[in-house]
């Protein structure tokens, strides 16, 4: 296949707040191929969260086009949005979002449910991923009984369950100290050797520095794409500058 | 093919989680589901109350009037559930009595029977005891004929009790048990009363009757209608009950109405300045008096259920609002908007549907406590119950609609940022 797993060519978000237009994103292009780890990285109100929703097809370019594993996501309907988050996109969010009445076990199902898998290899398929993350001893707690890093790798577990081509994470660590949030970093790092293909947005430089590839944004724009050492020092320039 | 077979058991999975996560809210939520529901089950419960009495008074209803003489006329210069409109109409009539009562006795050919009716109100003593308020009646041997009822010990009035115009009463069940508490019916026989002062002896006992409509049927005391005139003075009006023969009312009606119109000099094209009455317009009043409560009751229980769905619109709106990340979350795992839609319908009308129930159980709890402690007979039909709980359930599904809309229409990018 040669097309990249993402495509997206002058991407652009704008926001009308208050009667004045907010550029969010304001003419974005990159490519990501299968298999890369890559991190988004920038300060807060860099467009980095505007670009992961439009990555994550929660939301729609207001311009550009964007691809996923060849397919224009732009024009969508909802549902068709809904179900391609479904089949191609597993989410791994800052503050876990785990539903807190269901059980580990139930957590790591549900996208599943809304894929129309039956039960049974429903549940099959939950305590592989479950295994998969090191928490089989753990599938019939609920949240609240498990700890910040535990909750983590149910929420990859949730990601992963529905074999997705790509596993978006928004700043993962951001909640957890920083030895989980090490553990969280080395499961990516796992992950991404098995063949995964991983986005991983995040405000910290540290972080971004351990992944192959780095994005920057600044004010709604590409600033840099390279490898992730070489961009987080740039940030890390940038910073000492101001 | 396969297509239409995933997207069945998505339906189903989805259909299954929605009533699970319904019932895992309303566990994790417990006192607050039951005070949403309190509305719904009080509304439930006042209807399946009302209902049930209203068909256990029918039931008793039906019974008793099987008791009595479906097939008498009762004519009497007033007419049975009259306006107040027209109570001067009758007040003003000329009053019925012993001329009417022989021309119906010896011209009625579709009659079985005839059977004066004058009554009063009357104070009945023996000895130190004392019965008020006595339904007094000077009637003839054909009263058992006409309005039934039977005798328990001694004899009924003959004819030459009413010719002779003798002094002999026959007391009612309930007054003879209080005039003569302790004794033996066969030894009340030949003892002395005094209905309003003049002295009478008692010929006889009649069963007991119950109650008929909440009138006491056993209170009274039956007397030789031309006594009753004599001693008791009563300028009252004369009832006629007049039996029909089998299959003969209406004739026996249209007899009737020449015969009496000859005997009161009503000229032609007057109206009649009589009435007959019969025991169907009891029943016309009864349904008439049954529906109204059946209005009340229906309209009582749509006010709390309206009540009551507000406040399950209400508590969905809250919970939609609290569970806006939980919203955003299965939105991001692939839920679509009519899923997320079903799930909060399914959860308002699960509520309904259990407050729906328990009103339910409450009401025929009510209903047996009544039976125990009135009179009323309460009776429920499998349909009331089963009318009960859909309808709640239905009342979730309207009420819930708004705010599963709410919930459906959130933008993920939005419900996930919520705090």
């Amino acid at each position: 296949m040669a097309e990249p797993l993402i495509l997206a060519r002058d991407l652009a978000r704008h926001y009308v707040v208050g009667g004045e237009v907010v550029r969010a994103l304001d003419g974005v292009s990159f490519a990501i191929e299968r298999g890369e780890f890559v991190a988004i990285v920038g300060q807060s109100g860099s467009g980095k969260s505007t670009l992961m929703n439009l990555v994550g097809c929660l939301d729609t370019p207001t311009s550009g086009t964007y691809r996923l594993n060849g397919a224009d996501v732009q024009g969508l309907t909802d549902d068709a949005l809904a179900d391609l988050r479904n089949r191609e996109i597993g989410f791994v969010f800052q503050t876990f979002q785990l539903l807190p009445r269901a059980t580990a076990l139930a957590n790591v199902e549900l996208p599943l449910v809304y894929r129309g898998v039956s039960r049974r290899e429903r549940r099959h398929r939950a305590e592989a991923a479950l295994a998969a993350v090191g928490l089989t001893n753990r599938l019939h707690h609920r949240p609240n009984e498990l700890s910040g890093g535990q909750r983590q790798r149910v929420a990859v577990a949730r990601a992963l369950v529905g074999e997705p081509s790509l596993l978006l994470a928004d700043e993962p660590t951001g909640n957890l100290d920083s030895a989980t949030g090490e553990e969280i970093i080395r499961l990516f790092d796992d992950l991404h050797r098995r063949g995964h293909t991983i986005v991983l947005v995040t405000h910290e430089p540290r972080l971004a520095a351990r992944c192959p590839r780095a994005i920057r944004l600044t004010d709604g724009r590409v600033v840099g794409d390279g490898p992730g050492a070489e961009i987080a020092a740039l940030g890390g320039a940038r910073a000492a500058r101001a | 093919m396969r297509a239409l077979r995933r997207s069945a058991v998505r339906a189903f999975s989805e259909a299954s989680e929605g009533v699970r996560i319904a019932l895992s809210a309303l566990v994790g939520a417990r006192l607050r589901s039951f005070l949403t529901t309190l509305g719904i089950v009080i509304g439930v419960m006042t209807v399946i109350a009302i209902v049930a009495i209203i068909q256990g008074l029918d039931a008793s209803f039906e019974a008793q009037m099987a008791n009595l003489g479906a097939n008498t006329v009762y004519v009497s210069k007033w007419k049975w559930f009259s306006t107040d409109e027209d109570w001067w109409e009758f007040r003003n009539r000329k009053n019925m009595g012993t001329k009417e009562l022989r021309a119906v006795e010896e011209e009625a050919l579709s009659a079985t029977a005839v059977s004066p009716m004058q009554g009063l109100r009357a104070l009945v003593q023996y000895l130190n005891h004392e019965v008020e308020n006595v339904q007094t009646i000077g009637t003839s041997p054909r009263y058992l004929d006409t309005n039934g009822g039977a005798i328990q010990a001694g004899r009924f009035l003959s004819d030459p009790d009413v010719q002779l115009s003798r002094n002999s009463a026959v007391l009612g069940a309930e007054v003879a048990q209080r005039l003569f508490e302790g004794v033996a019916p066969e030894r009340i026989l030949g003892r002395r009363v005094l209905v309003n002062g003049v002295p009478f002896t008692v010929i006889g006992t009649m069963a007991r009757r119950g109650r008929m409509l909440g009138m006491d049927m056993d209170v009274n005391v039956l007397v030789p209608y031309t006594t009753l005139l004599r001693d008791l003075g009563s300028k009252r009006s004369m009832t006629l009950a007049v039996a029909a023969a089998p299959g003969k009312l209406a004739q026996l009606e249209d007899e009737l109405t020449g015969i009496l119109r000859r005997v009161r000099h009503v000229p032609p094209g007057k109206k009649d300045d009589f009435s007959l009455n019969r025991q169907d317009q009891v029943l016309r009043m009864y349904n008439q008096l049954t529906g109204a409560l059946y209005g009340v009751a229906i309209g009582v229980g749509l006010i709390t259920l309206v009540v009551g769905g507000i406040g399950i619109m209400n508590i969905m709106l809250v919970s939609v609002t609290e569970r806006t990340r939980e919203i955003g979350v299965r939105r991001a795992l692939g839920a679509r908007r009519r899923t997320i839609l079903f799930q909060f319908l399914l959860e308002s009308s699960v509520v309904a549907a259990l407050g729906g129930s328990v009103g339910t159980a409450l009401g025929l709890g009510v209903a047996w406590i009544i039976q125990l402690v009135t009179p009323l007979a309460a009776a429920v039909t499998p349909s009331a119950v089963v009318l009960g709980v859909v309808f709640s359930a239905a009342v979730g599904l309207l009420f819930g609609s708004w705010p599963a809309w709410r919930a459906a229409r959130l933008d993920p990018v939005e419900a996930l940022r919520y705090e």
